[in-house]
């Protein structure tokens, strides 16, 4: 039997992505940690869901998704890349999966690295002392936001926002610069209403350096049938929609689409 | 973007309107040859000769850097059996004529062609007594006249059709010391078109923006011209480059080696970045053509600006910037005995080769060593004689010996036919009286190891899977290899599910190192390459990713049939320093990682890491930036060569199957880049193949 303390210093992994353009600045690896409370409908990660190791089918191929490395292994291998990702802007990023679920792995494989940028990039659906654990070791967190109503949020992710929201407001009194990144839904996420709501929120805080606009993604359903899982987005995936920016530069905020 | 005169001229191009002026026959060279009994050196200026006197001049209105070739053939020298009997002593290199260097561009640019002549007059005289000397001297000089008087036809031609402008340009260039970089550009292409006309092949342009960068500047500061001015010259120069490129040979259409190189350091050492370096690559971005091909020397001081605007190149699709580590080249050709000032001189061959413009007769590619027969070979012969691992390696060592020792020795008779003409361009030929094909400073030769990620991959599952392991039975391993693993998919799958080169695995980037090693130490061993040179490893492939795996008609080296990696017969291998096809990679700082543990002072001839970016990764300017960083973290991670293509799968495909809908869609297919829809179908088919490693 492993004891806690092993527990904590190993994680479960579902990919390794080098080159992550879209995951901070700089050149960056993104670890993706397995495991996820929230189940967006229209999530493209399909396999980040469950914190079991899982097997992926193709027509072709099939393999299993999902790995136990021990911090010490993690950090070894990320610092083999340290000085390049150092000299070029860039560091790791912990995206998921939701990185809160293994915060604690997180923070032992951070404790670990060879002075690098650290960035999280989290939904923000965990327990305050796992946010302040991140927190704690970020040098930016990215945090998603998708719906600001209660109910569409418990609709379509499974979960309420509340604490989503209270973590947000957890991390501007603890000053961790933060990108707000919001999924473009057709229909759900990208109505005006919504960004408006969003806009008004954040705006308030003073840890937000700028807000990002995720584009929705035509591939997002792509692995569903291979993780043995059935994609019903909830939304058009067609509709497409010109998204106003203006909400967020009334807020003050710095917004872009990515 | 090209100004709408250019876009035309473009189109046209493109459509090869400009093929309607090619008329006329060859001309019959032979016969005349024959009947004055000319010996070999005069015979090829002869073929200079009658080749500038059959061309008829095309002006196009609005043209301002002109020739356009009307006779598309370059007709032989000898008739077939007594070209045969030329080399019947030896063995000629391909094609035979001197192919895949580099001119010295800086020097008969500035002296002009009438400056290159009284050097010639003056060794003449120097040397009235040496018979052979005179010989090739004398030939040097009807070359330069046959360049001369056909630059004059094009001045009569410009005078008659009203081109005053160009006809006092003409007048000047390429006879003289150009004043403007009009001129300069001129004067290059008469030059440098006139050794194709020659029967040279793979011209190269070496080090573009420092040799061409004085007649910019001197326009610049006189204010005769500004930078936009100087940029739609050069377009118009890089287009005049695909006329006619299609009449060059190569083993695809595109394989021309019409390369140049930018950036890096002066011969004293000093930063080589200049104005033109960004213009050049601006150019080659607008023109968006197969040629020139760029290529880039980068450190890691490189500017990142400089690398954006290779980025956005590299954007286009069509397959450059190649990136060349200067941190590791120089080195490396010192190791291999260049002085330190040629080193920092250097420039690609026609692919990825490492030469040294104007003092180099180096032979960089007399053949690659086939990496996966030696493992291959080496497994099937050994395994069943419950060998250790070491002797093992000790087998495929020798294998490796023995193909380089094939190479080389066929090679020791070299045999390279007399090139007056290209004598006048390079340092010191007519200055001491002998033809380049007697030698230059550097006369070395270069070998490819190919197929080296898959050869590696198979070792490595050798080791795990039948030695370390003990899971696999050595005759289980031969009859599956044998019989392309009928009925054995779990084994081929258990094999390919090994370490692979290209995820910074040590095992299996270790027995990539150690076939470099044994490349590298077959190589040293060979000593004198018979020409007073040495053998240098290299990491390219060329087209052997191809022919290795389904053959090709006159190729000498063994097909391969299924491989211990768990790769089936048939299956292209990775093509120059590229992780196998298929196998599952983390991405480009491993694959850089893996490469970066070569030690490239021992195998310095060129060869690039190559890698598949998404078209989607040049989203926007922050991303772009990105890319940069990327190029930049190859010098980073020690690594020597980059190849960075850009590559949508989908467009691929559907170019595939309607081609005369993509009739301008490049592609990078090795040292080169060329029109997808002109490839023939198995190299089509490797580049859509490469998406598996898109990153």
């Amino acid at each position: 039997m492993a004891t806690r303390e092993q527990d904590m210093e190993s994680g479960i992994i579902f990919d390794i992505k080098e080159f992550a353009i879209l995951d901070g600045p700089g050149l960056r690896t993104t670890v993706f940690l397995k495991g996820c409370p929230l189940r967006c409908r229209w999530c493209h990660n399909p396999e980040g869901m469950s914190t079991e190791p899982q097997i992926m089918r193709s027509e072709s191929d099939q393999r299993l998704v999902g790995e136990r490395w021990t911090a010490d292994r993690l950090a070894t291998h990320l610092n083999g890349q340290a000085s390049v990702l150092r000299e070029n802007e860039g560091g790791v990023t912990f995206s998921g999966g939701e990185p809160l679920m293994q915060a604690e792995f997180v923070a032992a494989v951070v404790r670990r690295l060879d002075d690098m940028h650290v960035l999280v990039d989290t939904a923000g659906h965990g327990s305050a002392e796992a946010m302040r654990l991140l927190a704690g070791c970020s040098d930016l967190i990215h945090y998603d936001l998708k719906l600001m109503d209660p109910d569409a949020h418990q609709r379509f992710t499974g979960k309420p926002n509340g604490r989503i929201l209270e973590n947000l407001k957890l991390l501007d009194r603890l000053g961790v610069p933060t990108v707000i990144r919001v999924p473009l839904v057709p229909g759900l996420t990208d109505i005006e209403g919504n960004l408006a709501e969003i806009a008004h929120f954040v705006g308030k805080l003073a840890c937000i350096s700028r807000v990002e606009l995720l584009p929705y993604n035509r591939a997002a359903g792509g692995k569903y049938a291979a993780c043995g899982m059935r994609f019903d987005p909830g939304c058009d995936e067609d509709a497409s929609r010109s998204v106003c920016l203006d909400v967020f530069r009334e807020h003050g905020l710095h917004a872009i689409l990515v | 973007m090209l100004s709408e005169r250019l876009e035309s001229m473009r189109e046209s191009v493109r459509a090869k309107e400009h093929a309607c002026h090619r008329r006329q026959e060859a001309p019959d060279v032979v016969s005349e040859c024959d009947a004055e009994a000319l010996s070999w050196p005069r015979r090829v200026s002869r073929l200079l000769r009658r080749q500038c006197e059959a061309e008829a001049p095309v002006i196009e209105p609005g043209q301002r850097i002109v020739f356009t070739r009307t006779v598309p053939d370059v007709p032989p020298v000898y008739d077939e059996a007594s070209w045969a009997a030329k080399f019947a002593d030896g063995r000629a290199h391909e094609l035979g004529p001197i192919s895949n260097i580099c001119a010295d561009w800086s020097m008969p640019l500035r002296q002009g062609l009438e400056g290159r002549r009284a050097a010639c007059e003056t060794a003449l005289a120097e040397f009235a007594d040496d018979p052979e000397a005179v010989e090739f001297l004398e030939s040097a000089v009807e070359s330069i006249d046959s360049v001369l008087a056909l630059a004059g036809r094009y001045a009569e031609a410009a005078h008659a059709c009203g081109r005053d402008d160009l006809a006092e340009m003409l007048a000047k260039v390429p006879a003289r010391t150009p004043q403007t970089f009009h001129e300069a550009l001129q004067s290059l292409r008469f030059m440098h078109a006139a050794l194709w006309m020659n029967g040279h092949y793979h011209v190269g342009l070496g080090r573009f923006d420092q040799y061409m960068r004085p007649y910019l500047q001197a326009d610049l500061q006189t204010e005769r011209i500004d930078l936009a001015e100087a940029e739609e010259l050069l377009a118009e120069f890089f287009l005049s480059l695909n006329r006619d490129s299609d009449l060059y040979p190569g083993v695809q259409q595109g394989d021309n080696g019409q390369s140049l190189m930018l950036g890096g350091v002066t011969r004293d050492g000093e930063c080589a970045v200049n104005e033109l370096t960004y213009m050049v690559l601006r150019a080659a971005r607008d023109v968006n053509m197969i040629d020139p091909k760029i290529n880039l020397r980068v450190t890691r001081d490189t500017d990142i600006k400089l690398l954006e605007l290779a980025a956005e190149l590299t954007r286009k699709g069509l397959g450059f910037p190649q990136y060349s580590n200067d941190e590791v080249v120089i080195p490396g050709l010192v190791a291999h005995g260049y002085d330190l000032e040629d080193a920092r001189d250097y420039t690609v061959a026609a692919c990825w080769e490492y030469i040294i413009p104007s003092r180099g007769m180096d032979v960089v590619n007399i053949g690659a060593v086939s990496f996966p027969a030696a493992v291959n070979e080496t497994v099937s012969e050994l395994l069943p004689q419950n060998i250790s691992f070491d002797a093992l390696c000790a087998g495929i060592r020798k294998n490796v010996r023995a193909q380089v020792g094939r190479l080389v020795g066929s090679y020791r008779n070299l045999i390279l036919p007399p090139a007056p003409y290209y004598s006048v361009l390079m340092h010191d030929c007519v200055e001491r009286g002998r033809d380049l094909s007697q030698g230059a400073k550097y006369n070395n030769f270069g070998i490819h190891g190919a197929g080296s990620a898959n050869a590696a991959d198979a070792l490595q599952a050798v080791k795990a899977f039948v030695f370390d392991e003990g899971s696999v039975a050595p005759d289980t391993l031969v009859d599956a290899l044998r019989s392309n693993y009928e009925n054995a998919e779990v084994l081929r799958a258990q094999l390919a599910s090994g370490a692979k080169v290209g995820n910074n695995d040590d095992a299996a980037d270790g027995q990539l190192i150690f076939l470099f090693d044994c490349l590298a130490d077959a190589c040293e061993e060979e000593g004198d390459n018979g020409r007073g040179g040495v053998v240098r490893a290299g990491t390219g492939s060329a087209m052997y990713y191809v022919w290795l795996a389904r053959g090709h008609e006159g190729m000498c080296e063994p097909v391969v049939g299924a491989t211990a990696d768990g790769r089936l017969a048939g299956e292209f291998f990775s093509s120059s320093l590229a992780p196998s096809p298929g196998v599952q990679i983390r991405g480009p700082f491993s694959v850089l990682q893996s490469y970066g543990k070569l030690d490239y002072q021992r195998i310095c001839n060129g060869g690039p890491v190559t890698m598949e970016l998404s078209d989607s990764v040049f989203r926007s300017e922050e991303t772009i930036h990105k890319v940069a960083l990327l190029i930049r973290s190859f010098v980073q991670f020690g690594c020597q060569q980059l190849q960075l293509n850009t590559l949508d799968v989908k467009t691929l495909e559907d170019a595939k199957a309607h081609p005369e809908q993509h009739r301008n869609l490049i592609v990078r297919v090795w040292g080169w880049s060329g029109y997808f829809c002109e490839l023939a179908p198995e190299y089509q088919d490797h580049i859509i193949a490469r998406h598996k490693h898109v990153f």
